[in-house]
């Protein structure tokens, strides 16, 4: 019998090794795909959010303000994201006719509800910041925002000292009809540039970018940021809104704290 | 390593890389892409408007249904479906883990003084190439003094003193927490995008370092090199090795020859 000269031993054993190089690629990928849907490992995997927020914030002090950049800064084009606008009749038309049926509504754990209109929300003071927003996905874009802070909205309905969270009602929906919510925890609420806004670059907010209104909260990634809002909400938990994890994108599986 | 895949994933999301603040869309000098030309899909990496065609490994992947668009392929992402926020989720929990033991055992180097053992100098600049010369097979002796040879130290101070720190700002230096925090953190790197890039180039020093690193201890003594690791034992070799390697011995000799003769003759007979 002649040997066959390519399956020398360096070969074979080569072979072997590619064989179980791929194996345990293979077997790697399948593994990490099941922890990733593993609740255990998850909620292992959330700690390091938890240690995220408390060691990030610990470094910040409060009322610091994030980098606002110059006029000549501001991106030629900002980014729109996210679900498509909301296409309902009431949404459509209200936008033709300058919003004048839109209302912010307030409510919650408040000593008192109130509703807003766009004209009542442009009457306060507001504020102007060029800052950068930074998608989860990665890019970033500057834009120039002017809004109302939250902290002015806050002052006027006094949450209860229970209220931790501001909740966000949006008109935008998934192609599921799922609507989209935000919530961000008082510390956020409160800083300086936590703005409502209804301008981008001096022109009213588009409709691709959150019109009437949209949050700024520039400690956090883009997804915190709710467009198309309606309503707030001040609650004292999350557990009941939605899926429970306190915003559309946290119940798909994101962090709730996004400052990194 | 599933810092540097779920790294991938998270590139995955937007598989472009810029200079400077922002992300303008024409402005990325990296970028990894799928075109579907005449029907045919076609993944490509673009660098500097220079494409290279990369269908099957980077850009586009064969599928159980046929080809799709993808930057990196699921075998090295982790996870291997496209999940930003399980990529994400994988990430940051080593990324605490890496900062936790890399600032314990920089630390501990520090005090103990381990660290001037490894810490590359002007000196040991000068005997590089005497030390590339044998690793390269071209100089038989080793020109080796101290516990660390001038390649090591390079190696070492390079990953410990220079690419893990930067490593860790720039990934720091995209987060919008610490970015409000620190000012100076993505200024440092040229921008919030400029970090993200330098994060993803350096990530891949790390892949070499770690890929050169396993093919020494293979190459040097699998089970010498793991003994050493763990136990702090290590069997020196090159004394020992005179004393007790035997001359092969005129028999053992015979025995090989006569192998080679039967394998002949068995050859010949078939």
């Amino acid at each position: 019998m002649k040997l066959n000269p390519r399956l020398s031993r360096r070969n074979v054993l080569l072979g072997a090794l590619q064989g179980a190089t791929l194996i345990v690629l293979s077997g790697c990928e399948k593994l990490f795909d099941s922890l990733s849907q593993n609740k255990n490992v998850q909620s292992m995997l959330e700690v390091a959010e938890q240690g995220s927020r408390r060691a990030q914030r610990l470094l910040t002090r409060r009322n610091k303000l994030a980098k606002e950049f110059d006029p000549k800064d501001i991106s030629p084009k900002f980014r729109p994201n996210g679900n498509p606008p909301p296409i309902t009749m009431d949404y459509t038309a209200d936008a033709q006719n300058h919003w004048t049926k839109w209302r912010l509504e307030v409510s919650g754990l408040v000593k008192q509800s109130a509703s807003f209109s766009l004209a009542d929300l442009q009457a306060m003071p507001s504020r102007t910041q060029i800052t950068r927003h930074d998608c989860v996905e990665g890019w970033s874009v500057i834009g120039k925002w002017k809004g109302v802070r939250l902290e002015e909205i806050i002052n006027r309905v006094e949450p209860a000292s229970d209220a931790k969270y501001v909740v966000f009602r949006c008109m935008d929906t998934d192609s599921d009809g799922v609507n989209y919510f935000e919530s961000i925890d008082m510390i956020d609420a409160v800083h300086p540039q936590t703005i409502l806004a209804y301008e981008l670059n001096d022109q009213p907010l588009p409709i691709e970018n959150g019109a009437p209104l949209r949050l700024r909260v520039e400690t956090q990634l883009g997804y915190k940021h709710a467009k198309y809002i309606r309503a707030l909400e001040f609650v004292s938990k999350l557990e009941k809104i939605g899926q429970g994890k306190g915003g559309y994108w946290e119940d798909q599986g994101y962090e709730w704290y996004a400052g990194i | 390593m599933i810092l540097f895949m779920s790294g991938l994933g998270i590139f995955n999301a937007h598989p472009y890389l810029y200079w400077g603040s922002t992300s303008d869309p024409d402005k990325a000098f990296f970028s990894i892409g799928a075109s579907q030309d005449d029907g045919d899909a076609r993944g490509f990496v673009d660098f500097y408007g220079r494409k290279i065609d990369t269908t099957g490994f980077l850009g586009v992947q064969q599928g159980v249904f046929g080809p799709f668009a993808r930057a990196f392929p699921s075998w090295l992402t982790v996870p291997g479906y496209y999940s930003l926020a399980a990529a994400r989720r994988w990430h940051f929990f080593f990324g605490w883990l890496f900062a936790i033991t890399g600032i314990i055992y920089l630390f501990y180097n520090f005090a103990a003084g381990h660290i001037r053992k490894f810490f590359f100098t002007l000196y040991d600049a000068k005997k590089v190439p005497a030390m590339a010369a044998y690793y390269l097979r071209i100089r038989k002796n080793s020109p080796q003094e101290g516990e660390y040879n001038p390649l090591q130290k390079m190696a070492y101070t390079g990953v410990f003193i220079i690419l893990a720190p930067l490593v860790l700002l720039s990934g720091m230096a995209m987060s919008p927490q610490l970015n409000v925090a620190f000012h100076w953190l993505p200024a440092a790197f040229g921008g919030r995008q400029s970090a993200r890039a330098i994060h993803f180039i350096l990530a891949f020093g790390f892949l070499f370092f770690a890929l050169g690193h396993v093919l020494m201890v293979l190459t040097q003594g699998f089970f010498n090199n793991m003994r050493s690791m763990t136990s702090g034992w290590y069997k020196e070799k090159i004394p020992l090795a005179i004393q007790t390697m035997p001359e092969p011995s005129p028999s053992q000799a015979a025995s090989v020859s006569s192998e080679q003769e039967r394998e002949k003759i068995n050859e010949a007979q078939s």
